[in-house]
């Protein structure tokens, strides 16, 4: 199978998800605490509107705009690393990986750059309503993609000891399931804090 | 070219797929940028956000080829937000 026709997520219709139910559990409950934070949000919002419009325009959209790309170039590649695996290349596969952690550190660090941009400036939870809600939902996203690279890591330490193969890579699925759930979440997260007003 | 009737799946559509995430983002940007407000605008925006969540729930999930129940938590939980913020903005505004 070539490259360019492996498939991705299950090989064929399926009434399940591909990699270990237990993490689409796990991600759907993620997904609603994360969903319940963004309602609450929208509809502090509402009380506040010309406060959270002032302090949106402080935020730094360039910076939002390169982790967007990060994330989702992140997520490709580890779409390309589950289409290795499904083809026996492990090797490949680990590249793949270790490429999306590389995104995902990027993300870490021009996140970090903005942290420290609020906070050199004495911004803290505490300053207004619009920061408390933008430290503490990127934060708390900040702190999964630090779970999803150290998961992605794990599964591509086991990928090079070839503890993965063509037909046994439900670890490289269950792994891939949650970083695209990460990615998913900034890609709400991005509009919604940074450009909607 | 994604194929989604006959559930087709590959890297080539995962590629476009990316590619056309790149550009929905781009342009959300732009809107950032510009400094365009108001409801409408928010709200294009934000379908912009649920249609780029959706193909990644699809496409990258691979949950175009999952068919029962587990097609549509990725789905559902994107529209339950997405219909709270909106009237919220709605309200807002």
């Amino acid at each position: 199978m070539t490259a360019t026709t492996a498939t991705i997520g299950c090989s064929s219709q399926s009434k399940y998800p591909s990699g270990d139910l237990a993490i689409w559990v796990f991600i759907l409950a993620e997904l609603l605490v994360f969903g319940i934070f963004f309602a609450v949000y929208a509809f502090a919002r509402m009380n506040n509107v010309e406060l959270f419009n002032e302090f949106q325009q402080h935020l730094d959209l360039n910076a939002a705009l390169i982790n967007t790309w990060a994330l989702i170039t992140s997520s490709y590649f580890v779409v390309r690393a589950v289409a290795a695996i499904k083809e026996g290349n492990s090797q490949l596969c680990v590249r793949w990986l270790l490429a999306a952690i590389a995104m995902g550190a990027v993300f870490l660090v021009v996140k970090s750059g903005e942290y420290a941009h609020h906070f050199g400036q004495g911004i803290n939870l505490s300053t207004n309503s619009f920061y408390m809600f933008y430290l503490s939902l990127t934060f708390f996203h900040f702190m999964h993609v630090i779970m999803g690279m150290v998961i992605l890591a794990a599964v591509a330490i086991k990928a090079h000891q070839g503890g993965y193969s063509a037909s046994d890579n439900t670890g490289v699925h269950t792994g891939a399931s949650y970083w695209h759930m990460v990615d998913l979440v900034w890609l709400i997260l991005f509009p919604l804090v940074y450009v909607m007003r | 070219m994604f194929m989604y009737g006959k559930h087709i799946l590959g890297i080539r559509a995962c590629t476009w797929v990316y590619f056309f995430l790149l550009v929905l983002s781009f342009i959300t940007y732009l809107v950032g940028q510009l400094g365009l407000g108001g409801l409408e605008v928010s709200l294009l925006v934000l379908f912009f956000a649920l249609m780029k969540g959706h193909l990644v729930g699809l496409y990258f999930m691979g949950l175009v080829r999952v068919k029962g129940f587990w097609h549509w938590p990725v789905s559902i939980w994107l529209i339950i937000p997405g219909v709270l913020i909106s009237i919220a903005f709605y309200l807002a505004n």
